[in-house]
């Protein structure tokens, strides 16, 4: 029986291939939304994490950087710098705009720095340098590429000038681009004097930042204390939630989608193999023993599929990341686990078609041929 | 011919219906990846048209609606007004929150409004007629499980929802509503803001001009007269936010798209491919009657072309079914998936696609041996 199924799924092995390729490519469809909005979604949080403070100080009542805006007294800050267990304050200014560059606009969220201050600065530089001054820039390399721009270029925000000092490197995706400036740029631009956005808070060696956290949000009034990681995942998370309806909408109609496409391959594949099953009932093989062969080469058909999938996007990543350098793709074990889980439920639901055709077999056919 | 390929498609209609759902499958999926994009550029550009300014004024150096932050002087209002040709300035001004509810959060932007730049369509409710009262998407409302009567905390600020509206989302994000009078109680109030200097009493004017008046003139004469103000056309601003979407959202979109076209490349093909490689017996039966491999290739082709005729209504009714169930199952997402180009587009791709895909087992036909067909 083994012998007869595994003959069975490469007897048209041209036919077993289109067919995998298809339902792979239905898979892949799934599996690049997932990668697309993981990938975002990693980059959304990636200056907060490559800042590295223990201890992010905002606004009362916010509590994430992404879409969010922020205001915190100076005053504020230099309590914090008081408080037991602080080694460091940064304060930096922050806004989500449209910035002009290369005559294209772009959406941009730019990061106002202390003067002379490269704390809260890019941690990675392509050229230039990364503390911008009065009316000078540092811009994603990214950005600067796709805009045919180089140090010494300008770009405008709010129709002000800025000129290019540096570019800098993993700053740039298609939703959180990160343009630094210097904070009286940004404060005269948002027309905001005497608060910041956010600060960076370093917790001395030995402090715990969880502590750290609750120590800063009991003793200074109206504010909130998170920490890096409390941050992240409230970024993260709301990224994600945006993104996971679209996403389990691409999900359910790829699904549908290999779900008609291992259809119609079982249903062809027993189709073409009428004959042989009339036979083989009419020799007694039981109605279990073909079920299950015809499950088994499903199950071949779609774990190939999915392989494939993951072949494919496996490829895909960096050769997006060399054409559309704007989108940043990463796939997730969360991701294999939720289409593979797909693809069991779906190879399950497909086998319907072509057992019910193989319970229509009558095993008399196969004598009056 | 004609006549043949109807019969060899009803003579196995299981078969042939199969292969039309999946090629209609495959054009839904394109369609509502398509009229995802042409969605998302609508709802940008109606965010802006559907204030129903004449000329909207913003910060001087903001050339944006949504995704900037403009913020006007207060006195700039009285300036604008005194702009010849300009009838009324009425304020209005956004401001971007984050709502969160049992451990969910979304993004929210409200419009504090006055006579004119509230919703425009309230589908639940009525407008802002008490103190506090507030105005919220659809889509804000779908998720959360909020309708009018309903109290709403943003910012640890109590408002009581008096209706609910469609048609006002962009960018994933919902619109919120409220007015003048509870603006400063809000600033006060709430924890949006430490010190309510910080935060912005007027982001844009949406100016009436007078009867007879040139909109575009008055544009101009305002960018003239006001310094700290820029004054567009709304189909201006329109524009500047459709196309600030064109650049963030395109390329994803984009690529997703061409990954659904390569999808249904591949799905098209191997339909087609393996439909007439099972009749393989029957056109061998036919070539050995003296028909042409020409004329059979032909026939295959023709079939090709008609199945896809016969997907392209259903995949379109697929498609403005699934966007009817997405839509009502998050009102943020606008889908237009029968916009002309889309569906032309689709179903040329779909047609030439199906026809190669018909088109490869043809090279197996014409070298078929009519004699197999009488050995077997």
């Amino acid at each position: 029986m083994l012998m007869w199924t595994l003959k069975g799924l490469v007897a048209a092995p041209l036919q077993l291939l289109a067919s995998v390729g298809a339902i792979a490519g239905a898979f892949s469809l799934i599996l690049f939304f997932q990668a697309v909005f993981a990938g975002e979604s990693d980059q959304i949080v990636a200056y907060i994490e490559k800042s590295d403070a223990d201890v992010w100080v905002m606004q009362k009542g916010v509590s994430n950087m992404h879409m969010a805006s922020s205001f915190i007294s100076d005053w504020k800050a230099q309590k914090i710098e008081t408080v037991d267990g602080v080694s460091k304050v940064t304060p930096i200014l922050y806004l989500n705009t449209v910035m002009v560059a290369g005559e294209r606009h772009w959406f941009s969220f730019i990061v106002g720095l202390n003067k002379g201050d490269s704390r809260a600065g890019p941690w990675e530089m392509a050229a230039g340098q990364a503390l911008p001054g009065p009316s000078e820039a540092v811009v994603p390399a990214v950005l600067a590429r796709l805009a045919n721009l180089k140090t010494g270029d300008q770009v405008s925000i709010a129709d002000r000038d800025f000129r290019i000092v540096g570019l800098s490197e993993n700053t740039f995706s298609m939703a959180n681009s990160i343009t630094f400036i210097a904070m009286d740029d940004l404060s005269d631009i948002m027309s905001t004097f005497g608060s910041f956005s956010y600060l960076l808070v370093d917790a001395e060696p030995g402090v715990d930042p969880i502590a750290l956290a609750a120590r800063l949000q009991s003793d200074v009034e109206k504010i909130n204390a998170l920490t890096r990681a409390e941050f992240t995942n409230n970024d993260w998370k709301i990224a994600m939630q945006m993104g996971l309806e679209v996403v389990s909408i691409m999900t359910i109609i790829g699904g549908g989608l290999a779900l008609l496409l291992i259809a119609f391959t079982a249903y062809n594949h027993v189709g073409q193999r009428e004959r042989e099953l009339a036979m083989m009932k009419a020799m007694g093989v039981r109605n279990r023993s073909i079920y299950a062969s015809i499950m088994f080469q499903i199950g071949v058909i779609t774990t190939l599929a999915f392989l494939a999938a993951i072949l494919i996007v496996v490829v895909a990543i960096p050769l997006t990341a060399w054409l559309v350098p704007q989108i940043t793709l990463r796939l997730t074990l969360d991701a294999l686990f939720q289409v593979g889980t797909a693809a069991f439920i779906v190879s399950l639901l497909a086998a319907i078609v072509p057992v019910r055709k193989l319970v229509n077999v009558d095993p008399v056919t196969a004598f009056q041929a | 011919m004609l006549d043949l390929v109807l019969k060899q498609l009803r003579y196995n209609s299981f078969r042939s219906l199969l292969t039309v759902l999946a090629i209609a499958a495959v054009i839904a999926e394109i369609l509502i990846l398509e009229g995802f994009l042409a969605g998302l550029y609508k709802q940008l550009q109606s965010a802006v048209l559907n204030r129903n300014a004449d000329v909207i004024v913003s910060q001087t150096g903001i050339s944006n609606f949504l995704a900037s932050r403009s913020i006007l002087p207060q006195l700039t209002r009285r300036d604008v007004e005194d702009v010849e040709g300009v009838k009324e300035a009425h304020p209005l001004t956004a401001l971007s929150v984050i709502y969160s509810q049992g451990g969910r959060s979304m993004p929210i932007i409200i419009f504090v409004h006055d006579a004119i730049g509230g919703p425009t369509e309230i589908i639940a409710g009525g407008p802002v007629v008490s103190d506090r009262g507030i105005v919220i998407d659809q889509g804000l409302s779908r998720k959360f499980g909020l309708k009018p009567g309903d109290n709403i905390t943003i910012s640890d600020f109590d408002f009581k929802i008096s209706g609910v509206s469609s048609r006002s989302a962009a960018f994933f994000t919902p619109f919120a509503f409220i007015v003048y009078d509870d603006l400063i109680d809000f600033y006060l109030e709430s924890d949006v803001a430490d010190d309510i200097a910080t935060f912005p009493l007027l982001s844009f004017l949406l100016v009436d001009v007078e009867e007879g008046a040139d909109p575009q003139a008055v544009a101009a004469r305002i960018e003239k007269t006001v310094d700290v103000a820029d004054a567009f056309l709304p189909d201006q601003l329109a524009r500047n936010d459709e196309d600030m979407g064109r650049e963030l959202m395109g390329p994803i979109l984009g690529l997703l798209i061409v990954v659904s076209y390569g999808t249904g490349a591949l799905v098209v093909g191997m339909f087609m491919f393996a439909t007439i490689r099972a009749r393989l017996p029957s056109l061998g039966v036919m070539r050995a009657l003296g028909f042409k491999p020409r004329t059979l290739g032909a026939a295959v082709v023709l079939e090709a072309g008609l199945l896809t005729i016969f997907a392209l209504p259903i995949g379109i009714l697929l498609s403005l079914g699934l966007a009817n169930i997405i839509h009502d199952l998050s009102p943020i997402y606008l889908i237009l998936p029968v916009e002309p180009t889309a569906v032309v587009r689709t179903a040329i791709v779909c047609l030439a696609l199906a026809s190669i895909g018909a088109l490869a087992p043809v090279r197996m036909i014409a070298r078929l041996d009519p004699a197999v067909v009488f050995r077997s």
